[in-house]
């Protein structure tokens, strides 16, 4: 992976945004990026990078956001790092350009609350399909109990 | 011709771990497959919330059932990671030696389940007679046949004594002479190829489609192992081939699993040969620094990633695991597609799932 001329074509197409480029360990790369410029941003790194492999998505609850972190590798790790307001949590999906993603975004789905906006499938993945409680219960959301 | 849909568990005599198929044949065609997991979801991602990162080990240990060790050498490096800890290398050697040794505990295994749903039973007997002599060799080393508890947050707490290395030497001489045989069952035996041949097919194209990892992307043609790749542990300092095949099918997986398993024997004999002296564990602090680690691992079926982000307690704040066998369930309807009916099991134990990970 051609990390500068990654991170360069990026800044190029979102010249406004601030992607804040850091280290994490071992060997990643974390790239912040508003949601509406993450499919774009991911076509970016498939078409013109061959960035195929996406490793994993990670969805975290951290209180008011909801952060989801795609981690792609190549012989090193670039991960995109995108927060989404809590109330409204809602992301094009990535299926189209990596149909290994269709998983990983059902269990961000059910665990999260996410939707995935043209997924193929959003079924349940790992919880039963009755777990549909009103109100919706998400197992990996935080819970006013819990705080306190 | 009319339709029929079988569906096949989650409860089965056939299968070894609760998951669901629904097969839709067209006699004995296979013309749409449908595949359900959870059964055995346990929450071990929000578990990881409520636990500090001492007994975290523990728990990522117990994720799976046969890779156990790798759990918790990708948790325990991404937490030594975050503290910026060194682990002296006499305990790199031994975390590793367990690896190795795991993968060939999993690949003997594997070969059996897979000679045993093909109905080839001599085989079955075989690898699983001989993977006792690796699982002897882990539970000398760790009082534990499956689930050793050997990685601890800044090194392993057991030592390899010298006599230890001098039986287990012997030990893996023997193992090594049995599985030079199954490489030339596998090679050479023609009811065995007819049966694997061009069954379970994925191109190297597919592979990269679906983020495919491990033995049966490189069962394809897709070079790719985080030892040579990233490594990890001592890899960088120990001699080993990455083995690839080109003919995606169940019988180039059988073969790159089976020459890795010879490849890994010659790791131990290297890591049991080099051991350094000195100590094995790093004393680490209960509280982990803020930050954000992503370790990556090559477990027995390939790529697995731990996510690990620390808020400065003695809790991680959120750990995530992708385990390899989440990425290869999403190419079974493809490899199923058009297959004769008593395939089936050939390709779904060719991908090597492991369920228990795959749900956490």
């Amino acid at each position: 992976m051609k990390l500068d001329a990654l991170l360069e074509a990026l800044q190029e197409a979102f010249p406004f945004k601030e992607l804040n480029p850091r280290p994490v360990p071992v060997g990643e790369t974390f790239i912040t990026l508003p949601p509406d410029c993450l499919h774009r941003a991911v076509g970016l790194l498939v078409e013109r990078f061959d960035l195929r492999h996406l490793s994993a998505i990670t969805g975290e609850d951290v209180g008011d956001e909801i952060v989801l972190l795609y981690h792609f590798w190549d012989n090193q790790g670039l991960t995109l790092r995108t927060a989404l307001r809590r109330a409204e949590a809602r992301i094009a999906t990535v299926t189209d350009l990596i149909p290994g993603a269709a998983l990983y975004e059902r269990e961000v789905s059910e665990m999260l609350g996410v939707t995935f906006e043209g997924h193929p499938g959003p079924q349940v993945l790992l919880l039963p399909d009755d777990w549909d409680d009103e109100p919706p219960s998400y197992p990996l959301r935080q819970r006013q109990e819990e705080d306190s | 011709m009319s339709r029929m849909t079988i569906p096949i568990g989650p409860q089965h005599p056939a299968l070894k771990e609760p998951v669901a198929f629904l097969l839709t044949v067209e006699g004995e065609r296979i013309v749409e497959s449908a595949l359900r997991i959870g059964y055995v979801h346990r929450g071990i991602e929000r578990i990881f919330q409520r636990r500090t990162y001492v007994q975290s080990v523990h728990l990522a240990e117990r994720v799976c059932g046969i890779c156990s060790h790798v759990h918790s050498t990708a948790y325990c490096q991404g937490v030594e990671a975050l503290l910026g800890l060194e682990v002296p290398p006499r305990g790199l050697y031994v975390r590793t030696l367990l690896c190795e040794l795991e993968r060939v505990h999993s690949h003997l295994l594997w070969l059996g389940v897979l000679a045993s749903n093909l109905g080839f039973e001599t085989i079955f007997m075989y690898t699983w007679r001989d993977r006792e002599i690796v699982l002897d060799i882990m539970e000398e080393l760790s009082g534990g046949r499956v689930a050793h508890a050997v990685n601890v947050i800044g090194g392993v707490r057991v030592d390899v004594a010298p006599d230890q290395v001098r039986s287990i030497l012997a030990q893996l001489d023997e193992l090594g002479r049995q599985v030079e045989a199954f490489v030339g069952v596998i090679e050479h035996e023609r009811t065995f190829q007819a049966r694997t041949r061009g069954v379970g097919y994925l191109s190297a194209d597919e592979i990269r489609r679906y983020c495919v990892v491990g033995p049966v992307a490189r069962a394809s043609g897709v070079d790719v192992d985080l030892r040579r790749d990233a490594p990890y542990a001592v890899y960088d300092r120990l001699d080993f081939r990455v083995v690839v095949a080109h003919e995606g099918d169940v019988w180039a997986r059988t073969m790159v699993r089976i020459l890795e398993t010879v490849e890994s024997l010659s790791l131990c004999r290297q890591l049991l040969v080099g051991l350094p002296d000195g100590p094995l564990v790093s004393r680490a602090p209960r509280r982990v620094p803020s930050g954000e680690v992503v370790s990556r691992c090559e477990a027995p079926r390939g790529e697995l990633l731990y996510y690990v982000r620390s808020d400065g307690s003695d809790r991680p704040a959120r750990v995530k695991v992708r385990t390899p066998t989440l990425t290869t369930l999403i190419t079974l309807p493809k490899q199923l597609q058009d297959v004769n009916t008593a395939d089936a099991f050939t390709v779904l134990s060719g991908v090597d799932l492991c369920i228990a990970c795959a749900d956490r």
